[in-house]
């Protein structure tokens, strides 16, 4: 009987204690750092264009062909501008189809896709996360900006940097502005 | 002979009013019960409970209602149909017919009864019935268990809720419930009869079927019991009459223990539901605690326990009664009752004997024998 009492002395702490639920629609738990989610293309400020250049490297490598892309010449290449001969012309995933794999970041050459942190796909509409390039370059640039993101073969490229576990440098540790040749406060916008 | 028939109109027309008002009453209680036991219940599990429907969930329980009402009602074609339709009505009557007699004040009731306490034990005993009719009427395997659990567990916790309000009725030499709310106008009976209340409590969570004594329709095993082939407005009746039930027991207790509606301050009626509330909230508290008993430790608690300690209860007091002592030597008696039994239960529960040590033998030990 003194055990019961315990019991109901338990039960009156927990009573007590603030309620873990999140009210879902209305309040998001935040993912972790390393969160892999939908793929999602990624921005060069330097340049003002996608690291992507259409090279097809992730749709061959991917196991559920669920990605497409075209290639097209880049216009700033000819003005001099850009070192980036080819560019994306269009790009779709169907994340629908994805299984966040995560291969086609492994194989891509250009730092130009990452996995993302967006893992809410439902829609109202039939085929309705087939995403195309500019909604890709939103997610990923989104996920730049959250978490300081940098190029992996950059990281790995610089000494004096040591490249964080996740692929991307953290917080604010080390100053990314050190390596970029130019800063983004001197990019237009 | 007109006066006889406006003085019968009239009559008849305060009895419908009342009865019409205690109905309406009563299901806003429900409701809110309902809203309370979820809400506690979530907090109590570190959730918030219903929290859509209305400000912090408040219309909840009305949603509920409505979906209820406008479900179908489904009878199977196998059931004893009279049984089936009669049943939730069995049940439900009496529960109602009891609060005629519950005063929450000494002016709202609906009938003074001289006999109140001994209506109110003998119209809940009549519920049994409606339940073993469910059970059996609805010709279902698990409807026949919890019928017959139902009757094995009422009649058996109904020995000691009798006798702790015979002692109750003893000490306020008087059966009605506004002079025993009087007997308790220096003391409550809380103070006098500390184990009797214990006793009272245990056997009435019984008695109404609050967890753990639910085996009679636990969900996990007998999937509701006698209540498992109603749905719609006859179900919702079922779920009425367990929660009116519930809340009788907590004014019961409120009334034969704690005093009824005395308090400073406040006005009679707010503190007659302080008090049941509280009470009401408390048994969430052990429906959030405790896990179900076994059929066999129920029943081994009311005959070998509860039946037996309450008749004792009931000779001390009258001893006390009989020659006079004083108020001190009873409630000194029934603390000396009260420890003894933790103390019993205690040595019981941590005594090595109880748990017999398995006697492993090696196999190549058998072999050799």
């Amino acid at each position: 009987m003194l055990n019961s009492l315990k019991g109901l002395l338990i039960t009156l702490k927990t009573t007590i204690r603030k309620p873990v639920t999140a009210q879902y629609p209305n309040q998001h738990m935040p993912v972790q750092d390393r969160y892999m989610g939908f793929p999602a293309l990624t921005w060069d400020k330097d340049y003002e264009e996608p690291y992507c250049v259409g090279c097809m490297v992730c749709i061959r490598e991917c196991p559920t062909q669920c990605m497409s892309a075209t290639m097209m010449d880049n216009p700033l290449h000819k003005e001099g501008k850009s070192q980036r001969r080819k560019m994306v012309e269009d790009f779709e995933i169907n994340l629908g189809r994805c299984i966040l794999c995560g291969i086609c970041v492994e194989v891509c050459n250009f730092d130009a896709i990452v996995m993302s942190h967006e893992h809410e796909i439902s829609t109202y509409i039939r085929n309705g996360r087939r995403a195309d390039l500019s909604e890709l370059l939103k997610m990923g640039t989104r996920f730049q900006e959250e978490m300081h993101w940098l190029p992996p073969s950059k990281i790995a490229k610089t000494p004096g940097i040591a490249p964080s576990d996740s692929g991307h440098s953290g917080d604010n540790g080390d100053s990314p502005n050190q390596l970029s040749t130019s800063t983004t406060e001197e990019d237009p916008e | 002979m007109d006066a006889i028939k406006s003085f019968y109109g009239n009559e008849i027309a305060q009895v419908v009013i009342g009865l019409f008002a205690l109905l309406t009453i009563l299901s806003i209680i429900v409701l809110s019960l309902v809203w309370i036991e979820r809400k506690y219940l979530g907090r109590l599990q570190m959730r918030m409970g219903p929290m859509r429907v209305g400000p912090h969930g408040l219309l909840q329980p009305i949603a509920d209602a409505i979906k209820l009402v406008s479900k179908e009602d489904i009878m199977p074609d196998w059931v004893d149909r009279w049984v089936y339709w009669l049943a939730p009505l069995v049940l439900f009557v009496p529960s109602f017919l009891i609060w005629v007699t519950i005063p929450s004040s000494p002016t709202i009731m609906l009938r003074d009864l001289e006999l109140g306490l001994l209506y109110v034990i003998a119209f809940s005993v009549v519920s049994i019935v409606g339940l073993i009719m469910a059970g059996w009427g609805s010709a279902n395997k698990y409807g026949v268990l919890g019928g017959l659990r139902s009757v094995a567990q009422l009649i058996s916790y109904e020995i000691p809720i009798i006798v702790v309000a015979l002692t109750i009725a003893m000490m306020a030499h008087s059966l009605n419930l506004l002079d025993i709310v009087d007997a308790q106008s220096t003391t409550p009976f809380i103070l006098l009869q500390p184990f009797g209340l214990f006793i009272f409590f245990i056997a009435g969570l019984a008695e109404v079927g609050r967890t753990p004594f639910d085996i009679y329709f636990a969900e996990s095993e007998i999937m509701g019991g006698p209540f498992i082939e109603y749905s719609g407005a006859h179900w919702a009746i079922f779920f009425l009459a367990e929660y009116i039930n519930t809340f009788l027991l907590a004014a019961l207790i409120a009334l034969l223990f704690l005093g009824g509606w005395a308090g400073p301050f406040l006005p009679d009626v707010v503190w007659f539901f302080i008090k049941v509330y509280s009470l009401v909230i408390l048994f969430f508290w052990f429906r959030g605690t405790f896990p179900r008993l076994r059929i066999d430790q129920l029943m081994g608690l009311a005959w070998k326990a509860l039946v037996p300690l309450s008749f004792l209860n009931f000779i001390v007091t009258a001893c006390v009664l009989f020659y006079g002592w004083p108020n001190w030597a009873l409630s000194g008696l029934n603390l000396v009752l009260l420890v003894g039994v933790f103390a019993a239960s205690y040595r019981v529960m941590n005594s090595k004997t109880r748990t017999p040590k398995l006697n492993l033998v090696p196999a190549r030990e058998v072999r050799r024998a």
